[in-house]
Protein backbone atom coordinates (compact mmCIF):
# COMPACT_ATOMS: atom_id res chain seq x y z
CA UNK A 1 0.00 0.00 0.00
CA UNK A 2 2.75 2.37 1.02
CA UNK A 3 4.68 1.64 -2.18
CA UNK A 4 1.55 2.31 -4.19
CA UNK A 5 1.26 5.76 -2.62
CA UNK A 6 4.92 6.44 -3.38
CA UNK A 7 4.56 5.37 -7.03
CA UNK A 8 1.41 7.39 -7.32
CA UNK A 9 3.05 10.56 -6.01
CA UNK A 10 6.10 10.05 -8.23
CA UNK A 11 3.83 9.73 -11.26
CA UNK A 12 1.94 12.84 -10.21
CA UNK A 13 5.18 14.75 -9.77
CA UNK A 14 6.44 13.68 -13.19
CA UNK A 15 3.14 14.71 -14.77
CA UNK A 16 3.32 18.05 -13.01
CA UNK A 17 6.90 18.67 -14.16
CA UNK A 18 5.97 17.65 -17.69
CA UNK A 19 3.12 20.15 -17.77
CA UNK A 20 5.16 22.93 -16.21
CA UNK A 21 8.04 22.39 -18.63
CA UNK A 22 5.99 22.06 -21.80
CA UNK A 23 6.21 25.29 -23.75
CA UNK A 24 2.72 26.60 -24.42
CA UNK A 25 1.79 26.93 -28.07
CA UNK A 26 -1.01 29.35 -27.24
CA UNK A 27 -0.60 32.21 -29.71
CA UNK A 28 -0.76 35.89 -28.96
CA UNK A 29 -3.95 37.64 -29.98
CA UNK A 30 -2.18 41.02 -30.20
CA UNK A 31 0.43 39.65 -32.57
CA UNK A 32 -2.25 37.73 -34.49
CA UNK A 33 -4.15 40.94 -35.12
CA UNK A 34 -0.98 42.55 -36.52
CA UNK A 35 -0.27 39.60 -38.80
CA UNK A 36 -3.90 39.73 -39.97
CA UNK A 37 -3.46 43.42 -40.88
CA UNK A 38 -0.03 42.96 -42.44
CA UNK A 39 -1.24 40.20 -44.76
CA UNK A 40 -4.26 42.32 -45.80
CA UNK A 41 -6.68 39.58 -44.71
CA UNK A 42 -9.09 42.42 -44.14
CA UNK A 43 -9.43 42.87 -47.92
CA UNK A 44 -11.61 39.74 -48.01
CA UNK A 45 -12.67 39.10 -44.41
CA UNK A 46 -14.87 41.30 -42.27
CA UNK A 47 -13.76 41.38 -38.63
CA UNK A 48 -16.28 43.80 -37.21
CA UNK A 49 -19.90 42.91 -36.58
CA UNK A 50 -22.77 43.17 -36.72
CA UNK A 51 -23.63 42.20 -40.31
CA UNK A 52 -24.64 45.24 -42.34
CA UNK A 53 -25.38 43.82 -45.81
CA UNK A 54 -28.83 44.90 -47.04
CA UNK A 55 -28.81 44.02 -50.72
CA UNK A 56 -27.50 41.30 -52.99
CA UNK A 57 -24.98 43.84 -54.29
CA UNK A 58 -23.66 44.39 -50.74
CA UNK A 59 -23.12 40.65 -50.31
CA UNK A 60 -21.54 40.26 -53.75
CA UNK A 61 -18.85 42.79 -52.78
CA UNK A 62 -17.55 40.36 -50.14
CA UNK A 63 -14.64 38.23 -51.26
CA UNK A 64 -14.47 35.79 -48.37
CA UNK A 65 -16.42 34.59 -45.35
CA UNK A 66 -16.94 37.14 -42.59
CA UNK A 67 -14.83 36.38 -39.54
CA UNK A 68 -16.30 38.71 -36.94
CA UNK A 69 -17.84 35.68 -35.22
CA UNK A 70 -15.04 33.24 -36.08
CA UNK A 71 -14.49 32.29 -32.43
CA UNK A 72 -18.14 31.26 -32.11
CA UNK A 73 -18.31 29.54 -35.48
CA UNK A 74 -15.24 27.33 -35.61
CA UNK A 75 -14.18 24.57 -33.26
CA UNK A 76 -11.21 25.41 -31.06
CA UNK A 77 -8.02 24.43 -32.86
CA UNK A 78 -9.55 24.27 -36.33
CA UNK A 79 -8.42 27.72 -37.49
CA UNK A 80 -4.77 27.15 -36.57
CA UNK A 81 -4.59 23.81 -38.38
CA UNK A 82 -6.41 25.23 -41.42
CA UNK A 83 -4.18 28.30 -41.73
CA UNK A 84 -1.12 26.07 -41.94
CA UNK A 85 -2.74 23.90 -44.58
CA UNK A 86 -5.69 25.73 -46.13
CA UNK A 87 -7.78 23.10 -47.90
CA UNK A 88 -10.69 24.17 -50.08
CA UNK A 89 -13.96 24.36 -48.13
CA UNK A 90 -16.08 26.08 -50.79
CA UNK A 91 -15.79 24.35 -54.17
CA UNK A 92 -16.67 27.64 -55.93
CA UNK A 93 -15.07 31.06 -55.52
CA UNK A 94 -16.96 33.01 -52.86
CA UNK A 95 -20.52 33.55 -54.18
CA UNK A 96 -19.46 32.86 -57.76
CA UNK A 97 -21.43 30.49 -59.93
CA UNK A 98 -18.93 30.48 -62.76
CA UNK A 99 -15.48 30.33 -61.13
CA UNK A 100 -14.14 27.30 -59.27
CA UNK A 101 -12.25 28.01 -56.05
CA UNK A 102 -8.60 28.17 -57.11
CA UNK A 103 -7.48 26.99 -53.69
CA UNK A 104 -4.88 29.73 -53.49
CA UNK A 105 -5.59 30.92 -49.95
CA UNK A 106 -2.55 32.31 -48.12
CA UNK A 107 -0.68 29.72 -46.03
CA UNK A 108 0.86 30.72 -42.68
CA UNK A 109 3.86 29.29 -40.83
CA UNK A 110 3.19 27.59 -37.49
CA UNK A 111 3.93 30.60 -35.28
CA UNK A 112 1.83 33.02 -37.34
CA UNK A 113 -1.00 30.51 -37.67
CA UNK A 114 -1.13 30.10 -33.87
CA UNK A 115 -1.23 33.86 -33.33
CA UNK A 116 -3.84 34.58 -35.98
CA UNK A 117 -5.96 31.66 -34.71
CA UNK A 118 -5.83 33.03 -31.18
CA UNK A 119 -6.87 36.43 -32.47
CA UNK A 120 -9.74 35.06 -34.57
CA UNK A 121 -10.94 32.80 -31.76
CA UNK A 122 -11.32 35.93 -29.63
CA UNK A 123 -13.92 37.29 -32.09
CA UNK A 124 -17.27 36.10 -30.77
CA UNK A 125 -20.95 36.72 -31.26
CA UNK A 126 -23.64 36.70 -28.59
CA UNK A 127 -26.02 35.37 -31.25
CA UNK A 128 -24.44 31.94 -30.71
CA UNK A 129 -26.01 30.72 -27.46
CA UNK A 130 -24.49 27.80 -25.54
CA UNK A 131 -27.38 25.45 -26.34
CA UNK A 132 -25.16 22.40 -25.98
CA UNK A 133 -25.93 20.62 -29.28
CA UNK A 134 -24.11 17.27 -29.28
CA UNK A 135 -23.12 15.33 -32.42
CA UNK A 136 -25.66 12.55 -32.96
CA UNK A 137 -26.60 10.34 -35.89
CA UNK A 138 -30.16 11.42 -35.38
CA UNK A 139 -32.82 9.79 -37.58
CA UNK A 140 -34.84 12.99 -37.83
CA UNK A 141 -31.77 15.03 -38.76
CA UNK A 142 -30.80 12.52 -41.43
CA UNK A 143 -34.25 12.50 -43.00
CA UNK A 144 -34.40 16.29 -43.19
CA UNK A 145 -30.88 16.47 -44.58
CA UNK A 146 -31.23 13.82 -47.27
CA UNK A 147 -34.95 13.66 -47.96
CA UNK A 148 -37.27 16.46 -46.90
CA UNK A 149 -34.89 19.36 -47.63
CA UNK A 150 -32.12 17.72 -49.70
CA UNK A 151 -29.34 19.87 -48.22
CA UNK A 152 -26.84 17.99 -50.40
CA UNK A 153 -28.33 19.92 -53.34
CA UNK A 154 -25.79 22.66 -52.56
CA UNK A 155 -23.44 21.07 -50.01
CA UNK A 156 -20.92 18.32 -50.63
CA UNK A 157 -21.13 15.30 -48.36
CA UNK A 158 -19.73 11.76 -48.35
CA UNK A 159 -22.09 9.15 -49.71
CA UNK A 160 -22.57 5.91 -47.80
CA UNK A 161 -19.97 4.37 -50.07
CA UNK A 162 -17.58 7.19 -49.18
CA UNK A 163 -17.81 9.06 -52.48
CA UNK A 164 -17.93 12.87 -52.60
CA UNK A 165 -21.42 13.84 -53.79
CA UNK A 166 -23.62 16.94 -53.75
CA UNK A 167 -23.74 20.49 -55.06
CA UNK A 168 -20.93 22.99 -55.27
CA UNK A 169 -22.23 26.43 -54.31
CA UNK A 170 -22.45 25.90 -50.56
CA UNK A 171 -19.49 25.24 -48.30
CA UNK A 172 -18.66 21.54 -48.28
CA UNK A 173 -19.99 19.80 -45.19
CA UNK A 174 -17.41 17.04 -45.36
CA UNK A 175 -15.51 17.44 -42.09
CA UNK A 176 -18.11 19.89 -40.74
CA UNK A 177 -17.95 18.08 -37.39
CA UNK A 178 -14.27 18.91 -37.07
CA UNK A 179 -14.73 22.44 -38.35
CA UNK A 180 -17.91 23.87 -36.87
CA UNK A 181 -19.20 24.51 -33.37
CA UNK A 182 -22.51 22.57 -33.19
CA UNK A 183 -24.14 25.48 -31.36
CA UNK A 184 -23.12 27.79 -34.20
CA UNK A 185 -24.77 25.47 -36.75
CA UNK A 186 -27.96 25.69 -34.70
CA UNK A 187 -27.72 29.48 -34.37
CA UNK A 188 -27.03 29.85 -38.10
CA UNK A 189 -30.07 27.72 -38.97
CA UNK A 190 -32.48 29.38 -36.55
CA UNK A 191 -31.24 32.97 -36.85
CA UNK A 192 -29.27 33.21 -40.09
CA UNK A 193 -29.85 36.92 -40.58
CA UNK A 194 -27.70 37.71 -37.53
CA UNK A 195 -24.75 36.29 -39.46
CA UNK A 196 -25.70 36.73 -43.12
CA UNK A 197 -28.70 38.97 -43.77
CA UNK A 198 -28.36 38.30 -47.51
CA UNK A 199 -27.28 34.86 -48.67
CA UNK A 200 -28.00 32.45 -51.52
CA UNK A 201 -29.12 29.71 -49.12
CA UNK A 202 -32.85 29.92 -48.37
CA UNK A 203 -33.99 31.01 -44.92
CA UNK A 204 -35.34 27.93 -43.12
CA UNK A 205 -36.56 29.64 -39.95
CA UNK A 206 -40.36 29.40 -40.17
CA UNK A 207 -40.10 26.36 -42.45
CA UNK A 208 -38.29 24.01 -40.08
CA UNK A 209 -39.02 24.06 -36.34
CA UNK A 210 -36.32 24.71 -33.76
CA UNK A 211 -36.45 21.01 -32.85
CA UNK A 212 -35.81 20.13 -36.51
CA UNK A 213 -32.87 22.57 -36.61
CA UNK A 214 -31.40 21.07 -33.43
CA UNK A 215 -31.65 17.59 -34.97
CA UNK A 216 -30.01 18.85 -38.17
CA UNK A 217 -27.22 20.59 -36.27
CA UNK A 218 -26.56 17.40 -34.26
CA UNK A 219 -26.51 15.33 -37.46
CA UNK A 220 -24.23 17.69 -39.42
CA UNK A 221 -21.85 17.74 -36.44
CA UNK A 222 -21.13 14.05 -37.08
CA UNK A 223 -19.82 14.74 -40.61
CA UNK B 1 -33.71 82.72 -38.95
CA UNK B 2 -36.81 81.64 -40.89
CA UNK B 3 -34.56 80.74 -43.78
CA UNK B 4 -32.25 78.52 -41.75
CA UNK B 5 -35.30 76.81 -40.27
CA UNK B 6 -36.57 76.21 -43.80
CA UNK B 7 -33.23 74.73 -44.85
CA UNK B 8 -33.15 72.49 -41.78
CA UNK B 9 -36.63 71.21 -42.53
CA UNK B 10 -35.73 70.60 -46.18
CA UNK B 11 -32.57 68.70 -45.27
CA UNK B 12 -34.28 66.51 -42.71
CA UNK B 13 -37.11 65.74 -45.13
CA UNK B 14 -34.59 64.74 -47.79
CA UNK B 15 -32.72 62.56 -45.29
CA UNK B 16 -35.92 60.85 -44.13
CA UNK B 17 -36.86 60.11 -47.73
CA UNK B 18 -33.38 58.74 -48.42
CA UNK B 19 -33.50 56.43 -45.40
CA UNK B 20 -37.01 55.27 -46.26
CA UNK B 21 -35.88 54.62 -49.83
CA UNK B 22 -32.94 52.54 -48.62
CA UNK B 23 -35.31 50.35 -46.59
CA UNK B 24 -37.65 49.71 -49.50
CA UNK B 25 -34.59 48.87 -51.63
CA UNK B 26 -34.46 45.52 -49.76
CA UNK B 27 -36.50 43.95 -52.56
CA UNK B 28 -34.38 43.08 -55.57
CA UNK B 29 -35.25 42.87 -59.27
CA UNK B 30 -36.19 39.51 -60.78
CA UNK B 31 -32.96 39.17 -62.86
CA UNK B 32 -30.86 39.92 -59.75
CA UNK B 33 -32.79 37.44 -57.64
CA UNK B 34 -32.60 34.80 -60.36
CA UNK B 35 -28.83 35.22 -60.72
CA UNK B 36 -28.28 35.11 -56.95
CA UNK B 37 -30.68 32.37 -55.81
CA UNK B 38 -31.74 30.29 -58.79
CA UNK B 39 -28.75 30.26 -61.15
CA UNK B 40 -26.72 28.13 -58.74
CA UNK B 41 -28.90 25.22 -59.86
CA UNK B 42 -30.83 26.42 -62.92
CA UNK B 43 -27.87 28.16 -64.57
CA UNK B 44 -27.40 31.82 -65.46
CA UNK B 45 -29.53 31.49 -68.60
CA UNK B 46 -31.99 29.02 -67.06
CA UNK B 47 -30.86 25.92 -68.97
CA UNK B 48 -30.68 23.87 -65.75
CA UNK B 49 -26.90 23.78 -65.87
CA UNK B 50 -25.80 25.63 -62.71
CA UNK B 51 -22.81 24.39 -60.69
CA UNK B 52 -25.04 22.37 -58.36
CA UNK B 53 -26.30 20.29 -61.26
CA UNK B 54 -23.47 17.79 -60.77
CA UNK B 55 -23.56 14.36 -62.40
CA UNK B 56 -24.20 12.61 -59.11
CA UNK B 57 -27.41 14.53 -58.25
CA UNK B 58 -30.47 12.27 -58.51
CA UNK B 59 -32.63 14.92 -60.26
CA UNK B 60 -31.68 17.63 -62.74
CA UNK B 61 -32.81 21.22 -62.15
CA UNK B 62 -35.65 22.15 -64.49
CA UNK B 63 -34.61 23.73 -67.80
CA UNK B 64 -36.55 26.99 -67.50
CA UNK B 65 -36.20 27.62 -71.22
CA UNK B 66 -38.14 24.47 -72.07
CA UNK B 67 -41.60 25.53 -73.20
CA UNK B 68 -42.60 21.85 -73.12
CA UNK B 69 -41.78 21.38 -69.41
CA UNK B 70 -42.72 24.86 -68.21
CA UNK B 71 -45.98 24.79 -70.19
CA UNK B 72 -47.17 22.04 -67.83
CA UNK B 73 -47.22 24.56 -64.97
CA UNK B 74 -49.69 27.34 -64.24
CA UNK B 75 -48.38 30.64 -62.90
CA UNK B 76 -49.79 29.58 -59.55
CA UNK B 77 -47.88 26.29 -59.65
CA UNK B 78 -44.66 28.17 -60.30
CA UNK B 79 -45.32 30.61 -57.51
CA UNK B 80 -46.07 27.75 -55.05
CA UNK B 81 -43.00 25.83 -56.13
CA UNK B 82 -40.78 28.86 -55.53
CA UNK B 83 -42.31 29.49 -52.10
CA UNK B 84 -42.70 25.91 -50.82
CA UNK B 85 -40.15 24.01 -52.88
CA UNK B 86 -40.48 21.01 -55.21
CA UNK B 87 -42.89 19.35 -52.82
CA UNK B 88 -45.57 21.91 -53.85
CA UNK B 89 -45.88 20.31 -57.29
CA UNK B 90 -44.96 16.79 -56.11
CA UNK B 91 -41.45 17.22 -57.48
CA UNK B 92 -38.04 16.65 -55.92
CA UNK B 93 -37.14 18.41 -52.67
CA UNK B 94 -33.89 19.30 -54.44
CA UNK B 95 -35.92 22.36 -55.45
CA UNK B 96 -35.73 24.35 -52.17
CA UNK B 97 -38.41 26.58 -50.58
CA UNK B 98 -37.83 30.33 -50.88
CA UNK B 99 -41.03 31.47 -49.16
CA UNK B 100 -39.16 32.92 -46.18
CA UNK B 101 -36.37 34.36 -48.31
CA UNK B 102 -38.26 36.25 -51.03
CA UNK B 103 -41.24 38.55 -50.64
CA UNK B 104 -44.52 37.72 -52.41
CA UNK B 105 -43.87 40.57 -54.84
CA UNK B 106 -40.42 39.19 -55.65
CA UNK B 107 -41.90 35.73 -56.27
CA UNK B 108 -44.54 37.20 -58.60
CA UNK B 109 -41.83 39.00 -60.57
CA UNK B 110 -39.79 35.80 -60.76
CA UNK B 111 -42.79 33.99 -62.23
CA UNK B 112 -42.99 36.56 -65.08
CA UNK B 113 -39.22 36.37 -65.50
CA UNK B 114 -39.36 32.57 -65.86
CA UNK B 115 -42.24 32.92 -68.34
CA UNK B 116 -39.96 35.08 -70.45
CA UNK B 117 -37.21 32.44 -70.27
CA UNK B 118 -39.54 29.72 -71.63
CA UNK B 119 -41.47 32.15 -73.78
CA UNK B 120 -44.53 30.11 -72.86
CA UNK B 121 -47.68 30.07 -70.78
CA UNK B 122 -49.65 27.28 -69.13
CA UNK B 123 -51.07 24.88 -71.69
C1 LIG C 1 -30.59 23.55 -54.96
C2 LIG C 1 -30.89 23.70 -56.35
C3 LIG C 1 -32.04 24.59 -56.78
C4 LIG C 1 -32.21 25.93 -56.51
C5 LIG C 1 -31.31 26.84 -55.71
C6 LIG C 1 -33.40 26.31 -57.21
N1 LIG C 1 -33.96 25.24 -57.84
FE1 LIG C 1 -35.67 25.21 -58.90
N2 LIG C 1 -35.47 23.21 -59.21
C7 LIG C 1 -34.41 22.44 -58.79
C8 LIG C 1 -34.61 21.07 -59.20
C9 LIG C 1 -33.66 19.91 -58.94
C10 LIG C 1 -35.83 21.04 -59.90
C11 LIG C 1 -36.50 19.83 -60.56
C12 LIG C 1 -37.40 19.12 -59.60
C13 LIG C 1 -37.98 17.89 -60.23
O1 LIG C 1 -38.01 17.79 -61.46
O2 LIG C 1 -38.41 17.00 -59.48
C14 LIG C 1 -36.34 22.40 -59.88
C15 LIG C 1 -37.53 22.77 -60.44
C16 LIG C 1 -37.99 24.06 -60.52
C17 LIG C 1 -39.21 24.45 -61.19
C18 LIG C 1 -40.18 23.51 -61.88
C19 LIG C 1 -41.10 22.82 -60.92
C20 LIG C 1 -42.00 21.82 -61.61
O3 LIG C 1 -43.03 21.47 -61.01
O4 LIG C 1 -41.71 21.40 -62.72
C21 LIG C 1 -39.30 25.82 -61.07
C22 LIG C 1 -40.41 26.70 -61.60
C23 LIG C 1 -38.13 26.27 -60.33
N3 LIG C 1 -37.37 25.19 -60.00
C24 LIG C 1 -37.86 27.58 -60.04
C25 LIG C 1 -36.78 28.00 -59.26
C26 LIG C 1 -36.54 29.38 -58.88
C27 LIG C 1 -37.37 30.56 -59.35
C28 LIG C 1 -35.45 29.38 -58.11
C29 LIG C 1 -34.79 30.57 -57.43
C30 LIG C 1 -35.62 31.36 -56.57
C31 LIG C 1 -35.00 28.00 -57.97
N4 LIG C 1 -35.83 27.20 -58.68
C32 LIG C 1 -33.90 27.61 -57.23
C33 LIG C 1 -33.33 22.87 -58.07
C34 LIG C 1 -33.14 24.16 -57.60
Amino acid sequence: MKSFVTIFSVVLAILFLFYAATPTFAGSSESGKKIFKKNKCIACHQIEGPAREKTIADQMKRKGPELWYAGSKFKAGFIEVWLKNPEVIRPMEYYSITEKNRGDHIKLNSADAADVATYLESLRSGAVKPVGIQPAVDRKGRIIFSKSQSCYGCHQVLSRRGRVVGGLTGPSLIGAGKRLNPDWIYAYMTNSTAFKPVKDMPIYAGILSNTDMAALAAYISTF
Amino acid sequence: MARSLFITVMISTALTLLVAGACVAGAASAPDNYRFYCAQCHGLEGYGDGPNATKNQPVEPRDHTSAYEMGKLTDEDISYVIKDGGIATSKSTLMPPFGKTLTDAEVTELVSYIRKLCNCSAR
